[in-house]
């Protein structure tokens, strides 16, 4: 009984002279780093020329167990399809990452953000939201 | 006809002998891979994706399904190693060559591609891939090519060959660099029905008016009918959301075959138009304000009160719709008659032609029709006179077609103009007859058939009455007098009485040419009379085959709304109004007593009482007499004189504008009910999407004003309309709202016990016709008539066709033109003695020299402006293009 209550004591004493070891995330004084496949709020990517990615080929809503995306697709002027309307409801989402397993043009990834916390009372995200953080690294 | 029996994976089946296996495989629920095959069209064999192990007198071979007929004791495997080996084969090659862009591509979903790549699991393929870049085709509004997509199946050449008989596309090149296009790569130019894109296996053809606003798996398909012309096609609304996105067929439902026209498939924008009226309007001051539906439906019924307090109830005129459906036209003459007492109604179709509600009748009561308008599917001769298949009802035109194709049938066709039929018929008469002559040619006809014996006189003689003075009123016609008057040769004639009278079936369908010529009457009569004697049913065992005959009717409903009684005559179901124990059996149903006004008394029409001053309130339900009504300006006096008019439309019609109170009411869309089609056939409608705005149905504004006015109207739903419509219209009491989900309903196969118990007597009407010219200072004459892109409001409203057919055009013959100095395009005004109106020339020879034709049906050029009689003079002169 003793042996292991030394075992447990030694370690707390070795992470308490060693700060390098430290577990405990000062959040949120400092944001924690997170794991490469982190699965944050969905985010709408970009092309080169600023254009969303996205072709509102409507899978990621279809295939969205929590029904959270809606779309609404349309034809621009180059005769190209793009998203009119895309929507996500931040509320609803349940961070599987499905939409950014079925995106065929991968334009949509589930990004870093998870300080989702709002006094609002809804919290549907619109098209200019959602490319907001793929526009914000562009630039 | 023989049936074989074979084995398709070891399922037996029996088919009839001709059939290939992919068809009887089809039609048994066994699922055989194909692209090129379609059970409407021709036999193409090009996709070779319907590789299948066939067995037969012992020998087990690989044939193709569609290209191989079945035979008795054949054994077919559908999927061995070997088969699905080709197929993938197969399926590698094509999809070598096809662009992938499932996901911008509006096919994906419901694409053939798609599906069978999915079923057959395919992976990368072994070939080095040439993706084909050519630029996609959009020169026209509605359909576009992408020839990337297109997998050369020639299913859309076929449709457009055979079906709408236009072939404006076929394959060019040979080898690798074949292609779909047009001949030497012009813009489309065809009649925008949609069949290549209906057929398309790929995403090679697509719909404009979708506009990638949503896939084929977020749509809720619901069937419904047309509201266009009175053929009563199905067509399938696909909606997201709550709008309507796209119209598609269905093959396998309605009349239709999953045939369609240009208004039918794209002309569906208008359900969601901004200019939709979407809450009641009161005019105060001249002007419209909006209004809350309580208090517009309080003034209306405060007004038509104290109107009827002062002037008594028949002062109130009543329009009905031929757009609405029965159960709104049936609550409508109720309403009148029984809430305002006044029997004062009408339709615009009972106004234009009084007589042919009777002829109607008794051409269903003779037994001259068909099971409904597919009947025209088997006739053997099809007689069309005085309409134009193409413009009017283009899809009895696909069914016609059909026939010339499987029943070799042969055409005749009588109109002033040189229409356009496109058909392969072996033969095809024209006859080309000068206006107001159509009387006397069709009793040439008759005395040919009689002089010729073409029929078994002795039978007719024996089987019905009056026929010894059918024989002396043409003994009188002179055949020369007759080929003079009507510029038909006699030798046309002759052959025209001879296809007429070949054994088989024969279907006559005429249309407005004859109803609104001044002999309308008479030529209708004479029409039974020839369909009375070219039909053999009665008289011939050798010859079996019968006539039958329809009239075309130029709105959806405008047999349904003469069917409800919402003209002064009859009352629902074609009952006369002024025998007492016809009233009695109303009034008990109804629970009301009518007033004493409840009697059809004279010939006066609404329009007349109107005109001296005797109409002093119309109620107008979903109807546009001032644009419909033939003699425009005189409507127009008419409606000046009027106190108080309310409304029921959709849109801001003309009719509308001159309303005190406009009612906002719902689409065929957002509403249940059911049609009658021409060919008496009653379809059900299916809502689709909740009203749009705050419009609400016809019927339930009827019950809320009626309600107001302190009569019980309170019905809750649609059935419990039909229900009474059941027991009030003779005509309609084998009708059951639920059944009509599965099979429509067709009046006149009820009154088929009633046939045969009393004798055809022939009308026997001697010959008249009639000198119709222009004048002096007026040297054209006008006709109007349909128009295949455009009809009233909603065609207006729908961008897809207004882009089709932007302009209004004046048909003038070529040689006329020369005379004028009018070019193809010019702008013209044509001028009558009512007023001008400026148009677009179109120079052709469709139109006999002077003659000109102007369609109807668009409503920002109100041709009726210019009309005072049936045939109008008119003079045309260009004018500046501004």
């Amino acid at each position: 009984m003793i042996i292991p209550l030394m075992k447990g004591l030694a370690l707390t004493f070795k992470r308490f002279i060693n700060p390098f070891t430290c577990v405990t995330e000062s959040y949120p004084d400092i944001r924690p780093r997170l794991a490469k496949r982190f699965r944050g709020l969905p985010e709408l990517q970009v092309e080169d020329d600023g254009r969303e990615k996205c072709v509102a080929c409507g899978l990621c809503a279809k295939v969205c167990p929590s029904q959270c995306i809606s779309i609404e697709g349309a034809e621009d002027e180059h005769f190209r399809r793009y998203p009119k309307m895309y929507e996500l409801d931040s509320f609803r989402c349940i961070f599987c990452g499905f939409c950014e397993e079925a995106c065929p043009e991968r334009a949509i990834l589930l990004g870093d953000s998870f300080e989702l916390a709002t006094d609002k009372n809804s919290g549907i995200l619109d098209k200019e939201k959602l490319l907001e953080s793929a526009r914000r690294k562009k630039s | 006809m023989k049936m074989i029996h074979l084995t398709i994976d070891d399922k037996s089946i029996i088919a009839p002998e001709g059939t290939n296996i992919f068809q009887a495989a089809l039609d048994n629920n066994i699922y055989i891979p194909g692209l090129c095959y379609h059970p409407k069209l021709s036999q193409f064999g090009g996709c070779r994706l319907c590789y299948v192990e066939v067995t037969e007198r012992k020998h087990t071979r690989h044939r193709f399904a569609c290209a191989h007929p079945v035979s008795e004791g054949m054994v077919v495997k559908v999927n061995t190693t070997e088969v699905n080996r080709h197929r993938k084969t197969v399926m590698e090659y094509l999809l070598a060559h096809h662009e992938l862009a499932c996901p911008t591509c509006n096919k994906s979903g419901e694409c053939g591609l798609q599906n069978i790549a999915h079923e057959l699991n395919m992976s990368p393929g072994r070939f080095k891939t040439v993706r084909m870049s050519a630029p996609v085709i959009r020169d026209n509004p509605v359909l576009e090519l992408n020839r990337n997509r297109c997998i050369l199946c020639g299913r859309c050449v076929s449709a457009c060959k055979e079906i709408e008989g236009v072939g404006a596309i076929d394959f060019q090149n040979r080898g690798f660099k074949t292609v779909i296009g047009t001949a030497f790569d012009r813009p489309l130019d065809c009649s925008f029905c949609g069949g290549c894109l209906a057929v398309c296996p790929t995403g090679a053809w697509q719909d404009r008016t979708l506009g990638f606003s949503g896939r084929p798996w977020e749509f809720e398909s619901i069937p419904t009918i047309c509201p266009y012309c009175s053929v009563g096609c199905t067509i399938v609304l696909n909606t997201k959301e709550g709008s309507v996105r796209r119209v598609v067929s269905n093959d396998k439902l309605g009349i239709n075959e999953g045939n369609l026209c240009v208004k039918g498939r794209f002309g569906h924008e208008f359900i969601h138009s901004p200019e939709r009226i979407k809450t009641p309007l009161i005019k105060k001051d001249g002007e419209f304000q909006p209004a809350r539906w309580e208090d517009a439906i309080e003034m209306v019924s405060d007004k038509l009160k104290q109107i009827m307090e002062k002037h008594g109830g028949n002062v109130i005129g009543g329009i009905g719709s031929e757009k609405c459906t029965n159960e709104e036209n049936y609550l409508f003459q109720k309403f009148c008659r029984t809430v305002l007492g006044t029997n004062c109604i009408d339709n615009i179709s009972n106004m234009k032609a009084p007589f042919l509600n009777g002829l109607l009748y008794k051409s269903v009561e003779r037994g001259f029709f068909t099971d409904s308008l597919k009947g025209i599917e088997n006739a053997n001769t099809l007689f069309f006179f005085g309409v134009d298949i193409t413009e009017a009802i283009p899809v009895v035109g696909c069914m016609a077609r059909k026939a010339i194709q499987l029943n070799s049938a042969n055409v005749v066709i009588a109109n002033p103009r040189n229409i356009i039929f496109k058909n392969t018929a072996k033969n095809d008469v024209r006859l080309t007859y000068s206006l107001g002559s159509q009387h006397i040619l069709l009793n040439a006809i008759i005395k040919v058939i009689i002089e010729d014996k073409l029929v078994d006189l002795k039978k007719i003689e024996s089987s019905t009455s009056n026929f010894s003075s059918l024989c002396s009123s043409v003994q009188n016609v002179s055949l020369s007098n007759a080929e003079q008057l009507s510029g038909v040769s006699l030798e046309m004639i002759r052959s025209a009485a001879k296809l007429l009278t070949k054994p088989g079936n024969c279907c006559i369908v005429y249309g407005k040419d004859v109803i609104e010529d001044p002999l309308g009457e008479d030529t209708i009569k004479t029409l039974l009379d020839l369909c009375a004697l070219i039909d053999v049913s009665n008289h011939s065992d050798i010859h079996p085959g019968r006539a039958s005959i329809f009239c075309s009717r130029y709105h959806n409903n405008s047999q349904g709304v003469n069917d409800m009684g919402v003209v002064p005559e009859f009352l629902p179901g074609y009952v006369d109004i002024n025998d007492a124990a016809n009233k009695e059996k109303i009034e008990k149903l109804w629970g009301i007593k009518f007033s004493g006004n409840i009697v059809s008394k004279n010939s006066f029409n609404l329009i007349d009482l109107a005109k001296n001053g005797n109409v002093k309130s119309l109620y107008v339900m979903g109807a546009d007499p001032l644009t419909e009504y033939p003699n425009g300006n005189e409507i127009r006096e008419c409606i000046k004189n009027i106190e108080f008019i309310v409304v029921q439309d959709s849109f801001m019609t003309e009719t509308a504008k001159l309303a005190d109170v406009v009612f906002p009411s719902s689409t065929f869309a957002e509403k249940e009910g059911t049609y009658t089609n021409t060919g008496f056939t009653t379809q059900r409608l299916n809502r689709a999407i909740s009203p749009v705005g705050n419009a609400k149905t016809d019927w339930e504004i009827i019950c809320d004003i009626a309600k107001k006015m302190g009569q019980s109207f309170s019905y809750r739903e649609i059935k419990e309309i039909t229900e009474e419509i059941k027991k009030a219209a003779p005509v309609y009491s084998g009708f059951s709202y639920d059944r009509l989900r599965r099979k429509e309903f067709h009046w006149p196969s009820l009154l088929l016990d009633k046939i045969g118990s009393n004798k055809y007597t022939f009308f026997a009407i001697r010959d008249k016709s009639l000198k119709v010219k222009g004048e002096k200072e007026f040297p054209l004459v006008l006709i109007t008539g349909a128009s295949m892109n455009h009809q009233g409001a909603y065609s207006a409203k729908s961008k897809a066709l207004v882009s089709v057919a932007p302009e209004c055009f004046v048909e003038i013959n070529d040689k006329d033109a020369k005379d004028m100095q009018i070019k193809n395009g010019d702008m013209v005004m044509v001028e009558s003695r009512q007023g001008k109106l400026k148009m677009r020339s179109k120079v052709t020879r469709k139109s006999p020299s002077g003659i000109v034709f102007v369609p109807d049906a668009y409503v920002n050029i109100p041709i009726n402006m210019l009309i005072y009689q049936e045939y109008t003079p008119v003079k045309i002169y260009t004018v500046l293009d501004n």
